[in-house]
């Protein structure tokens, strides 16, 4: 992986985060409240490493908080993964920001898996070309091993591709998933590719704070 | 390393989970695809009592002209007993398979990614019945974020009241949703992530699907009870909008599978009609009745349909007269018949690869509405596609090799699973 190229591709991500260019929508969001949300799991609290290397709790969450947790990796290509969780999160963000009652409730956790390659500070510079608005907060760990309890937790997987001649390589392949996590670490929603949209992430979030 | 290189070897094992869906073409949305080569054919079997073991059992076949197996059985897995096995479906991460059983609504939960060539069974739900609230008869196993949900066949009075079912991942219950009051019948559910859309499908209830053919088909009173609607629901709430009509047990549903392409098909059981299924400028849907499928005089059951990636050819397989009908559906309003093939005594499912150039197909229904003889054809049978005729590529007798009646079919491939784990040290 070339990390020219990997800032490149963020970089395409994070611009086209900031003025976000929505498909046409199909369909209207709900109204918050007037659907359930039953708990699809639950999760523990974990310990990773902030974007200043200090120890973090990847949820932290106060009474009546909940969480947005996402995992990723910088040096993801795949147009339809990583970049483009980024690119809806920082929409989120920036929703997030403008509605006072929500923005002190909801804590965006985005966290690598890639703990080699993102280390604290690229995690850093990752937080510095997000420039979130609200409680955004973005995590590493200190090593897979670490890790690795924490993706079992949340159901999240990742392999190395292999390539044709049977070689591991550096390239990750996962599903994208996005957590909706109460304040008692209740799994409520789980958003993937083609289905993360803001509209209804923000009617889960309203669902969950204001029943 | 090159990365547009991995760029495309990544997207050629993955597909693309939100855009493009299918048999491979007909998964769920949320599912990676295998958009290559696929390695193995995983086949949910009903035993035959005398026959081998006599259970039912997920049996893996090679599917890669590349390997020795190729055309040959690999490995074997029985669960013990006979449960009607009927299908199965992947979890999102593609890592675990899940299989049904409609008769006693046992479900079991297979390991596909440790080693693709030997599925391991690691989980048995017993209580599906007792957990949803008296569901039974779980039927299509589709995979949403982190969850499994199963539209099923019934309920514990064995009529065709049914419900949606959702579990998660580790195969705990989440919730139960019973169909609406207007449309009680299950069959299939598949949803269009584009339009936050998902359709059901309708049935028939334990009573009848567990009978044997010729005596449910001389009972009039009991013919009545199949469903004939289909119902559109919003995805995100689970909440229905609409019951349209749909006469005759419209069965398996198929999206287009361009995202700008909004509609899906269907075929009607007992009237042998494929019809089409149309969002409206206002949003709501249509449902349209197209052609028929075969001569609906004839009864010839349309079971099972398989759409190619490009939503041009749909693949329409019928039980009693053994036939596979391609219709072309490039004007979604105007198919026409463009091919058609007898593959057996008897043919059920139809499951083609995502890029469309191999076509499979087996024999079983339901065993007793399967012939029960010994001339039954209990087959698999692969073929090649060349979008304008079916070719041979080989045979496995089911029978004869005492495994029982193969039913669905799902893909695997093993250079799929990477080492599993976070980036490296």
């Amino acid at each position: 992986m070339r990390a020219g190229r990997a800032a490149g591709l963020l970089a395409i991500a994070v611009a086209l985060g900031s003025s976000p260019a929505r498909a046409q929508s199909f369909y209207d969001a709900p109204a918050p409240g007037s659907y359930a949300l039953p708990v699809i799991d639950s999760v523990e609290e974990h310990t990773l490493l902030a974007h200043d290397g200090k120890p973090a709790p990847l949820l932290g969450l106060g009474e009546r908080q909940i969480a947005v947790v996402s995992f990723i990796y910088r040096s993801c290509s795949d147009a339809n993964g990583c970049p483009l969780a980024l690119m809806r999160l920082q929409t989120l963000d920036r929703e997030l920001a403008k509605q006072p009652e929500l923005a002190g409730r909801v804590r965006l956790v985005t966290a690598s898996f890639d703990p080699k390659r993102d280390t604290p500070e690229r995690m850093a510079e990752l937080r510095g070309h997000m420039s979130p608005k609200s409680d955004w907060r973005f995590l590493t760990a200190a090593s897979r091993r670490e890790l690795a309890p924490v993706l079992t937790d949340y159901g999240q997987d990742v392999a190395k591709v292999i390539d044709p001649s049977g070689n591991e390589t550096e390239v990750l392949r996962h599903v994208l998933k996005v957590f909706l996590i109460d304040g008692e670490g209740r799994v409520r929603n789980i958003y993937s590719n083609g289905f993360l949209d803001t509209r209804l992430v923000l009617a889960d979030i309203r669902t969950l704070l204001f029943p | 390393m090159r990365y547009g290189k991995w760029i495309a070897v990544v997207g050629a094992v993955l597909g693309l989970a939100g855009g493009a869906a299918a048999d491979e073409t007909c998964q769920s949305p949320f599912l990676p695809k295998l958009v290559g080569q696929e390695d193995f054919i995983y086949v949910w079997t009903l035993g035959i009592e005398g026959l081998g073991d006599g259970s039912d059992k997920l049996v893996t076949v090679g599917a890669n002209p590349a390997r020795k197996d190729y055309g040959k059985v690999v490995s074997s897995v029985s669960v013990g007993g006979r449960h009607e096995a009927h299908h199965s479906g992947f979890t999102d991460d593609r890592r675990f398979l899940w299989a049904g059983g409609l008769d006693d609504s046992q479900i079991y939960i297979f390991d596909v990614a440790s080693d693709p060539a030997k599925p391991k069974l690691v989980k048995h739900i017993t209580d599906f019945k007792e957990k949803t609230g008296g569901v039974v008869g779980p039927h299509s196993f589709y995979a949403l974020p982190g969850v499994m949900m199963i539209s099923a066949l019934s309920n514990s009075d064995n009529t065709g009241k049914t419900a949606l079912v959702e579990y998660n991942n580790n195969g705990e219950f989440i919730r139960t949703i019973w169909l609406p009051k207007d449309a009680p019948y299950g069959y299939d559910a598949r949803i269009n992530a584009t339009l936050n859309r998902m359709l059901t499908s309708s049935f028939t209830g334990r009573d009848n699907y567990m009978r044997p053919l010729p005596e449910l088909l001389g009972d009039a009173e009991a013919m009545k009870n199949f469903g004939d609607t289909m119902v559109v629901w919003d995805y995100h709430t689970r909440t229905p909008l609409q019951t349209l009509k749909v006469p005759g047990a419209p069965l398996e549903i198929r999206w287009a599978i361009n995202p700008n392409h909004h509609y899906a098909f269907t075929s009607a059981a007992l009237t042998s009609k494929l019809w089409g299924i149309f969002r409206k400028d206002d949003g709501t849907f249509e449902a349209v009745e197209l052609s028929d499928i075969g001569d609906p005089s004839k009864t010839p059951l349309p079971v099972d349909m398989s759409l190619s990636g490009d939503d041009r050819f749909l693949f329409v397989s019928s039980f009693f007269d053994g036939t596979v009908r391609v219709f072309n559906v490039s004007n979604p309003r105007k198919p026409y018949l463009a091919y058609e093939r007898i593959i057996g005594r008897r043919v059920n499912m139809v499951s083609q690869s995502w890029d469309g150039k191999r076509v499979y197909f087996t024999a079983s229904l339901l065993a007793n509405w399967d012939e029960n003889t010994e001339a039954d054809g209990q087959y698999l049978k692969a073929f090649d596609w060349d979008r304008s005729k079916l070719e041979p590529r080989f045979e496995l007798d089911f029978r004869a090799l005492e495994l029982g009646r193969p039913h669905i079919m799902q893909f695997g491939k093993i250079d799929f699973y990477g080492p599993q784990g976070a980036g490296a040290e």
